[in-house]
């Protein structure tokens, strides 16, 4: 608008740069948003090869710099608790409160102090109006029965010489009703590091050991100590709760234990869980690393980069990231990363000083788990119990060891117990160190691979590119839906506007108004789109699919009946307007819209924001009215219709997920149900992804097959 | 302000002795005490080897005479009782633990957030709050010799203090000029390790400053090794391989700061040291390191203590070095006591202050004193009166 006015001033006054600027980028949109684009798809493209080596980046930290003290008498005894425990599973009488029974026995034999937390089991339903806020603890406790609990273990060690303020998290996961031998090893290795804890003279924070209960999820067990921890609860409830159950409770636990209550140590510096599984067809030890929380936060670099450090460097172990697998076999990728690789030999045959390539291999490893991390920080869900911790803003990760551990081969168990317990060792010693919480390193990047990473500032410009051509496209067509009505440029060259005319071009300025109002519309029917799933789980017995299929018809239904109560936007016809431009408007208005709402992802969660973009950008930006395609049959036009209705199928949530899943899990036992259960669990983890996929992604769809289905 | 105290009080023991030979510390300005400020200015756990480079040079300083009264230590943390260190209360400069550098004997000055920028200046200007005692002051003289030692993290013409503050080299530069304004220190050698350390000491004017840092500009400086049992470095380069050169000194050795300044080898320090001379009168090869590190200074043998007022224990005056002083440390002491008189001239010409009027009537007396050695003689034998209580003697 601002654009217009200075064109009608007069256009022998300079113009100041900026404004030229702006109109002569309006003017040349086509051609920018063409390549914009594209440089936006190929930056994604080339992000891989822009990934820079992780470095400890905090001076404090000195990972590696102290020699291991973890010897084989604290293996041996935690070779006695693996023993223990197992042969607790083998009988069969045993209950789960046995074992918590030992492993408390364990821990204050060392010395630490032992309390138990005993916590309830939450649904996972779907609370609308507690969306971004925890469920208070008031709710969780409407309908538990007093058998149905879960019981955490938590030991702590006092820094002998430290102030108490800080302190260091381990987290064991286990399930107590069936120990396998995985969870046992993972106990074993946490109180092999337990153990030599209590003789050291180094600590500075305090030790807490978390052996968390999974019978209920491995998360909510976390959870659930996480909130008793940071949100003491003062009422009455949770004692009389307590009380009400106590008849039931088993001697086992001494009464004491219970009536100490929570013990707390200082705020939490980091945290780590460790978790054991058996792959009998792995060759050698390797490390998994699982970083990301809720809505795509990650701990800060270091935090991994020391594990890193001391996996490779000390234990030799072989780091894992997540990866999707199905791309390592992709052929493009494979052909471009050749591409790429000897581009990058003749930029380094000009000038030795160039060095940007990397192998075709590295590239394609790099591309498949970039995209994995792209996709689960997309996703909004945590990949382990350590997103509890992000939570609370305590940097935590899983670290899942994977080994040929079998009970009969006792060396070999012996030798896991010792590196893996010098690695946990070295990572807390380092965390020790620290003097602040971590701050120093990056909280916003992704990992190429588990030495490599991209920051903040190279992978916001794959999506700035995008999203870059979005307002200048906007503006263009807002242009032109206003300039282009016919006689208008005449009338303002030959004669100054007589007072009719003014009126008619405020008018006209003012048209735009009509368009927002559809889109506010849309817009607002993506949020009742998004409550429908809270009436829909009330139905009782209902499959994925006929949930699902409920959900769309209610959508359609909703959408219908919107229309109908302010004024369908489809039978709007204003005889007295020209309606040629009406859709311009509107796709104008959408862009704007779009824009708004990617930007605003991209600050909440960047990985969906940047898939949204990807889906989202070229739909938007094609979208045409196919009737005037189709009247004037030329090949350029035949083809944006094939492109618009290609667009127009993918940017749909479901069909793009369903076709994404075909592309990387392959054509067998794939349902709408799939879509149903993905989006249950993205909406059960409150995760962000569900708002910009009902509140930005849909409506932004429902428009722009509206603008191609435009009756013009 | 000590220096007018000095004055005052030769003032009225020459008073007491006579007007005959009467002779102002100013203008001889002979060595007559050692002084040291070793500063560490970094803190935290993984700067250990900060105060172990600190309490090393301490350690040595001590070993060849220095008492602890004339020694500032400055140390921002306490490495000995962080609650990371393995070994409680002891701090280590080598990863063979024999040597507690925190022992008994230790006497920290101005300790953690006491190290500021603004103190470290106070302690060189000597502009003190009333309440401070007088064993966290530098309480030198025109006769000092005063060893300034800094480490900590530093950068170009800047060293950092704490975590907030930082030292600039001109800052520097005017403390020191203010000290030689204020006659604190007849020469001062200031040693520095830290990274681009020859550049803190660019700004430098006064005469008498000797100055030497571990790198020059844009080099880092460098820990020597890693102790794995503490698992921090636990000394830097530099201050390492400057202490295996006193480590092979005891205070009667003759070495001279040109055996040390040569003795640093860039390949092992894996930086350039850097020494710069331009401000100090006396050749490098002449002075002992003794005369800063140490606290031994020449003493000149008179027949008689004093011409006119003669006493009984006036013989006790004369003092004897100790018996393992050889010959060659005696002309080392006459060539010295010849460029002592020279220096003395130029500052009697220099020298245009307030307490030079007072003595004024003094120097026309001077005048008529024909022999030009018993002239000098006896200046210093109140000097030699003065510092009887050397510890060493």
């Amino acid at each position: 608008m601002g654009e217009s006015e200075s064109e009608s001033e007069a256009p022998k006054v300079k113009l100041r740069p900026i404004v030229r600027l702006g109109m002569f980028l309006i003017s040349h949109s086509h051609l920018l948003s063409v390549v914009c684009c594209t440089a936006g798809v190929l930056t994604l493209l080339l992000l891989p090869l822009l990934a820079k080596n992780t470095y400890i980046s905090e001076n404090a930290l000195m990972p590696g710099s102290a020699n291991p003290m973890l010897s084989s008498q604290e293996v041996s005894e935690a070779n006695g608790l693996v023993k223990d425990l197992t042969n607790l599973d083998l009988k069969p009488m045993a209950s789960g409160i046995e074992s918590q029974r030992l492993i408390a026995q364990y821990m204050s034999n060392l010395g630490a102090e032992v309390s138990f937390q005993k916590f309830y089991p939450q649904s996972n339903q779907f609370h609308p109006l507690h969306f971004f806020s925890s469920p208070d603890s008031a709710t969780i406790r409407e309908n538990i029965s007093c058998s149905s609990y879960g019981l955490n273990t938590v030991g702590i060690i006092r820094a002998p010489r430290g102030d108490g303020k800080e302190a260091i998290v381990l987290v064991t996961p286990y399930n107590s009703e069936k120990i396998g031998l995985g969870e046992a090893l993972s106990l074993g290795i946490a109180y092999s590091v337990f153990s030599l804890l209590t003789r050291v003279t180094w600590l500075a924070k305090d030790i807490i050991w978390v052996v968390a209960d999974s019978k209920y999820g491995e998360y909510a067990a976390v959870d659930a100590w996480l909130r008793d921890y940071y949100i003491p609860v003062f009422s009455g409830l949770g004692i009389q709760n307590a009380e009400m159950c106590h008849g039931l409770e088993e001697n086992a636990i001494t009464e004491r234990d219970m009536r100490d209550g929570f013990k707390r140590a200082g705020t939490m510096a980091a945290a780590l869980v460790i978790k054991v599984v058996d792959r009998s067809e792995q060759f050698e030890d390797s490390l998994s690393i699982y970083a990301e929380a809720s809505n795509g936060q990650m701990p800060n670099l270091d935090l991994i980069n020391i594990v890193n450090y001391l996996a490779v460097h000390r234990q030799g172990l072989r780091i894992k990231v997540e990866k999707m697998w199905s791309l390592l076999n992709c052929k493009w990728l494979m052909i471009l990363g050749e591409i790429l690789e000897s581009l990058g030999h003749l930029a380094k045959s000009l000038n030795p000083q160039w060095k940007f390539g990397i192998p075709a291999v590295d590239y394609v490893e790099g591309t498949a788990t970039l995209a994995s991390s792209l996709y689960y920080q997309a996703l909004g869900i945590p990949t382990g119990p350590h997103g509890a911790f992000r939570d609370y803003q305590v940097d935590a990760i899983t670290l899942e060891i994977s080994s040929r551990v079998s009970s009969n081969n006792k060396g070999r168990q012996n030798d896991f117990l010792l590196r893996g317990g010098r690695l946990i060792e070295g990572v807390i010693r380092s965390v020790n160190n620290l003097l602040e919480k971590f701050h120093q390193s990056f909280f916003l990047y992704l990992l190429t691979s588990p030495s490599k990473f991209l920051s903040v500032g190279v992978y916001m410009i794959a999506f700035a590119l995008l999203v870059a051509s979005l307002p200048m496209v906007a503006a263009s067509l807002y242009g032109h839906a206003n300039n282009l009505d016919p006689g208008f440029e005449k009338n303002k060259s030959n004669h100054p506007a007589s007072a009719s005319d003014e009126l008619g071009i405020t008018l006209r300025s003012w048209k735009w108004l009509y368009a927002a109002k559809k889109v506010l519309v849309v817009h607002l029917w993506g949020a009742v789109v998004l409550l429908l799933p809270y009436f829909i789980c009330q139905i009782p017995n209902c499959s994925p699919t006929t949930s699902f299929v409920v959900w769309v018809l209610l959508s359609i239904f909703s959408l219908i009946i919107l229309f109908w109560i302010l004024g369908s936007p489809f039978s709007y016809v204003n005889a007295s307007q020209p309606q040629q431009r009406e859709w311009a408007l509107l796709k104008s208005v959408t862009i704007s819209a779009a824009f708004i709402g990617l930007c605003l992802m991209s600050v909440i969660n960047f990985a969906t924001a940047e898939i949204g973009a990807l889906l989202m950008v070229p739909m938007c930006l094609m979208a045409h009215p196919l009737k005037l395609d189709v009247k004037s049959r030329k090949l350029r036009n035949i083809s944006r219709v094939a492109c618009n209705l290609a667009l127009a199928f993918i940017g749909l949530p479901p069909t793009a997920f369903l076709v994404f899943k075909c592309v990387f899990e392959g054509f067998d036992g794939i349902s709408v149900g799939d879509f149903w259960n993905w989006l249950e669990s993205i909406w059960a983890w409150s995760s962000a992804t569900y708002l910009y996929i009902g509140m930005i992604h849909l409506p932004c769809w429902i428009l722009c097959i509206h603008v191609i289905l435009h009756p013009c | 302000m000590l220096g007018s105290k000095v004055t005052a009080l030769s003032f009225l023991f020459l008073l007491l002795l006579g007007f005959s030979n009467c002779e102002s510390p100013t203008e001889t300005t002979m060595h007559t005490n050692n002084w040291a400020v070793l500063v560490c200015t970094s803190r935290f756990w993984f700067n250990y080897r900060h105060m172990a480079n600190t309490l090393s040079l301490y350690r040595t300083v001590k070993r060849l005479g220095i008492p602890d009264e004339r020694i500032i230590l400055m140390l921002a943390d306490d490495m000995a009782c962080n609650a990371r260190n393995k070994y409680p209360a002891q701090v280590f400069n080598n990863e063979n633990h024999k040597l507690n550098l925190y022992g008994d004997n230790v006497e920290v000055d101005y300790r953690g957030y006491e190290v500021t920028v603004e103190n470290f200046f106070r302690v060189l200007t000597g502009r003190h709050e009333n309440a401070v005692p007088r064993s966290k002051r530098l309480l030198s003289d025109e006769g000092s010799h005063i060893l300034l030692y800094m480490t900590g993290h530093g950068g170009d013409e800047f060293l950092k203090f704490q975590d907030s503050e930082e030292l600039q080299s001109h800052d520097l530069a005017d403390a020191v000029k203010q000290m030689k304004e204020k006659r604190r220190f007849k020469e001062l050698l200031i040693m520095v390790d830290t990274c681009q350390a020859a550049t803190l000491f660019s700004q430098l004017q006064s005469p008498g400053a000797l100055a030497i840092g571990s790198s020059m500009k844009g080099e880092n400086s460098y820990s020597h090794h890693l102790d794995s049992d503490v698992g921090v470095s636990v000394v830097d380069r530099f201050t390492f391989y400057t202490l295996a050169f006193f480590e092979r000194l005891n205070m009667y050795d003759n070495a001279s700061l040109t055996s040390l300044f040569g003795s640093y080898n860039p390949s092992m320090l894996m930086s350039t040291a850097y020494y710069r001379t331009d401000l100090y009168q006396r050749h490098l090869e002449e002075v002992p390191v003794t005369n800063f590190f140490g606290s031994v200074m020449e003493t000149i043998h008179t027949d008689s203590a004093y011409r006119v007022l003669s006493r009984k224990e006036s013989g006790s005056v004369e003092i004897r070095m100790s018996t393992e002083k050889s010959d060659h440390d005696k002309e080392r002491l006459l060539l010295n006591s010849n460029d002592l008189d020279q220096i003395g001239e130029l500052n009697t010409e220099d020298q245009r202050g307030n307490i030079e009027c007072i003595w004024s009537t003094f120097h026309k007396e001077l005048q008529k004193v024909k022999d030009v050695d018993s002239f000098v003689n006896y200046g210093y034998l109140s000097h030699v009166q003065y510092h009887i209580s050397q510890p060493y003697l």
